[in-house]
């Protein structure tokens, strides 16, 4: 991507076509064949490479989308309004790639709707499975405001922010409703989310002129459930996970990883999309997200250490295993050496060090998703896995058909700040 | 509460229990080989296709080998890891006993297959409109008052089928008649809460291949906390966020006149 293509089309670009060809290609297959055609997965090893990468390194790398809205549009970080469009954009469509990846991964993907009608509220991934499809929603719906503004549709976006509280409201109150099935929680949210609606049209809490702010919130409470319910997964197999990493916190520890990946990945993504588009570089506002990062990046080692040392792991992580290796890789690379870097001066003064941290960040959390979906994971007398290139094929489909579909939005429509003017915005 | 009594003292390893729940639950043979599995065990293991298996283990007893046999299926938990795990709620636990599956409403997802601590699920890897496979108990029989077709077939008693108590008392005392021979330990008694399929055997049971370190808890246990507390998040949240959100427009009202200046 060198800056002389300045969005353009080039070899890059035909690259990544092609890797969705061959993606689409080997998806049709897998189709056609069964899972067993393109995956390595066993019966001991049900979940694989899509799993770890797609569905757990996808969602919490998606996670920028939520955090940088919070601090924008509920803490007031308002200086860093200029990044929360990008987010919001690489979110829904991480979210989108990641319901590809899913309907590629499922045995019968066209049953997926079954989750609509048959609830088994206490199942983790049933309540995944609502919260990312809410999430989705929201996500869509935070994104409006940029079509809009593209086609001049001014009247479209006070109707807008006229009617999102209420859609916010509604879907926190059925969300609350299936995943209780009891009747005290839901009045009691539905009332919280009314009195706060009322308070903000009643003029006691000032209206934030730019976002509906229970859209917004609406978009954290989601996210804060399924990022962490993603760990909650991983609760059930006490038997089969690595004690490295299997600890009562996992739901905790995934919401702490996936607010600091998100930081990660809203710097890695401002910079690539800056080189590519030739614009500038917001780097004082990237230099208040690493700082943010470095303290994420501080409070996660904390919370990690202290679990092992609670739980008493200690010999487990010097012996050498492949679950050993793996611990350390994700430790060293994706915690300490940015940590490192984003504490020393040098480090954050160019974009280049703020840079290097972020992708060693997203790197190391990759290898943490992946590490509990397949690395730590024991599959008693099968065969251990290992993806097969047909996976990674798939995989690496997905994601150019995102980059791809990102770039020719950011073409087409207001999503980099100075191109844009009208007030309302997500 | 139903449950299923193995004896693998009792068992001669005929395969009677593989041939009859074959028929009855209208399963294809398996092509197999020779030495294929352990020994002159046959199929190698569990599939979609058998969902009883008599495993043939070579265990070294007072310096000479025997066979010893083990039989491998659903173990029917009193509260199913799979069960908990499902998101739509295809499998399910019934009250006579049985963890049945509904496979019209299965997306696929194979959860259940993660969450079993005994390994059982099996998922059609080979078909493009997969489903998950296992022994249901017969539970079609049970609701006709016949008892499952491996048990009406055993010929030495070595699988005996009843009310879960009753076969716990079977048990201890066919144990406590023959104190020599068996081991002190009933297999499913507390294995993940405790099943509904229950073994006692002469030899540990590792040497017959089964898994032993199993939590004594059921699994849903290590979840509930979490998902118990989803409501009360979701109300923290969004009470913390709307006076983070009042308060920083008070802020902001505060730093006015300073940017004036």
């Amino acid at each position: 991507m060198a800056t002389e293509t300045k969005g353009r089309f080039g070899f890059g670009s035909f690259i990544l076509l092609l890797l969705v060809v061959l993606g689409i290609v080997l998806a049709i297959y897998r189709f056609a064949n069964g899972l067993g055609a393109v995956t390595n997965l066993n019966q001991g090893y049900p979940w694989g490479l899509w799993i770890g990468f797609d569905i757990l390194a996808g969602i919490a790398l998606a996670a920028g989308g939520f955090v940088i809205a919070a601090a924008v549009h509920i803490f007031g970080g308002e200086k860093y309004h200029p990044l929360v469009r990008p987010a919001i954009l690489t979110a829904l469509l991480g979210y989108l790639m990641f319901i590809g990846g899913l309907l590629i991964d499922l045995g019968r993907p066209w049953m997926v709707w079954d989750m609509i009608f048959f609830h088994h509220h206490e199942s983790p991934m049933f309540e995944v499975g609502w919260c990312v499809m809410l999430y989705t929603t929201v996500l869509f719906l935070e994104f409006l405001p940029v079509v809009f503004e593209r086609y001049k549709m001014s009247g479209t976006i006070r109707a807008w922010m006229n009617l999102m509280p209420l859609v916010a409201i509604v879907l926190l109150v059925m969300f609350a409703w299936f995943l209780t099935h009891y009747g005290t929680w839901t009045v009691v949210i539905a009332a919280v989310l009314v009195i706060f609606e009322l308070a903000v049209r009643g003029g006691a809490v000032p209206r934030d002129a730019k976002a509906p702010t229970l859209l917004i919130m609406a978009g954290i409470i989601f996210s804060t459930l399924h990022q962490s319910s993603l760990g909650t997964l991983f609760l059930m197999v006490p038997h089969k996970l690595d004690a490295i990493w299997y600890t009562p916190m996992l739901p905790a520890m995934f919401f702490v990883s996936a607010v600091m990946a998100g930081l990660a990945m809203i710097i890695v993504e401002s910079t690539l999309s800056s080189k590519f588009f030739g614009r500038g570089l917001e780097l004082n506002l990237l230099q208040g997200v690493g700082k943010a990062l470095s303290w994420m990046i501080l409070i996660y080692v904390a919370f990690r250490g202290v679990d092992l040392a609670v739980r008493g792991v200690g010999t487990e992580l010097f012996a050498v295993s492949p679950q050993s290796i793996a611990f350390w890789i994700e430790v060293i690379l994706g915690l300490l050496i940015p940590l490192a870097i984003l504490l020393t001066p040098e480090g954050t003064a160019s974009g280049r060090g703020l840079f290097w941290a972020g992708l060693l960040v997203v790197l190391g959390l990759i290898v943490n998703r992946m590490n509990v979906a397949v690395t730590g994971v024991s599959g008693g007398y099968w065969p251990t896995y290992y993806p097969r290139w047909s996976e990674v094929a798939i995989s690496a489909g997905i994601v150019s058909l995102g980059i791809l579909v990102y770039v020719i939005l950011c073409r087409n429509f207001p999503v980099f700040e100075k191109e844009h003017t009208q007030a309302a915005e997500a | 509460m139903k449950a299923l009594l193995i004896d693998t003292v009792r068992c001669t390893g005929c395969r009677g229990c593989q041939v009859a729940c074959k028929e009855w639950n209208k399963r294809p043979a398996e092509k197999t080989e020779f030495f294929g599995g352990p020994g002159y065990q046959n199929p190698k293991d569990l599939s979609k296709d058998t969902w009883c298996l008599v495993t043939y283990n070579e265990v070294k007893i007072n310096g000479r080998f025997e066979w010893v046999f083990g039989k491998k299926q659903c173990m029917h938990c009193l509260e199913p890891g799979c069960a908990s795990a499902c998101p739509v709620g295809a499998l399910k636990k019934t009250e006579d006993g049985p963890v049945v599956y509904r496979p019209g409403i299965c997306i696929g997802c194979r959860y259940c297959m993660l969450a079993c601590p005994f390994l059982v699920p099996r998922f059609e890897f080979d078909s493009p409109n997969p489903y998950i496979t296992k022994c249901r108990m017969c539970d079609d029989r049970l609701a006709m008052g016949e008892i499952p077709a491996c048990a009406k077939v055993c010929p030495t008693g070595a699988i005996v089928f009843g009310e879960r108590d009753d076969m716990i008392r079977e048990a201890q005392q066919r144990i406590a008649s023959n104190p020599s021979v068996y081991l002190h330990k009933i297999y499913g008694l507390e294995e993940a809460g405790g099943t509904c399929v229950l073994h006692i055997s002469s030899v540990p049971f590792e040497e017959l291949g089964y898994i032993t370190d199993i939590p004594k808890q059921a699994l849903a246990t290590r979840v509930e906390p979490a998902m118990k507390a989803i409501p009360a998040v979701m109300l923290g949240a969004a009470i913390v966020l709307g006076v983070s959100y009042k308060f920083r427009n008070r802020t902001r009202q505060g730093e006015e006149p300073a940017a004036r200046e």
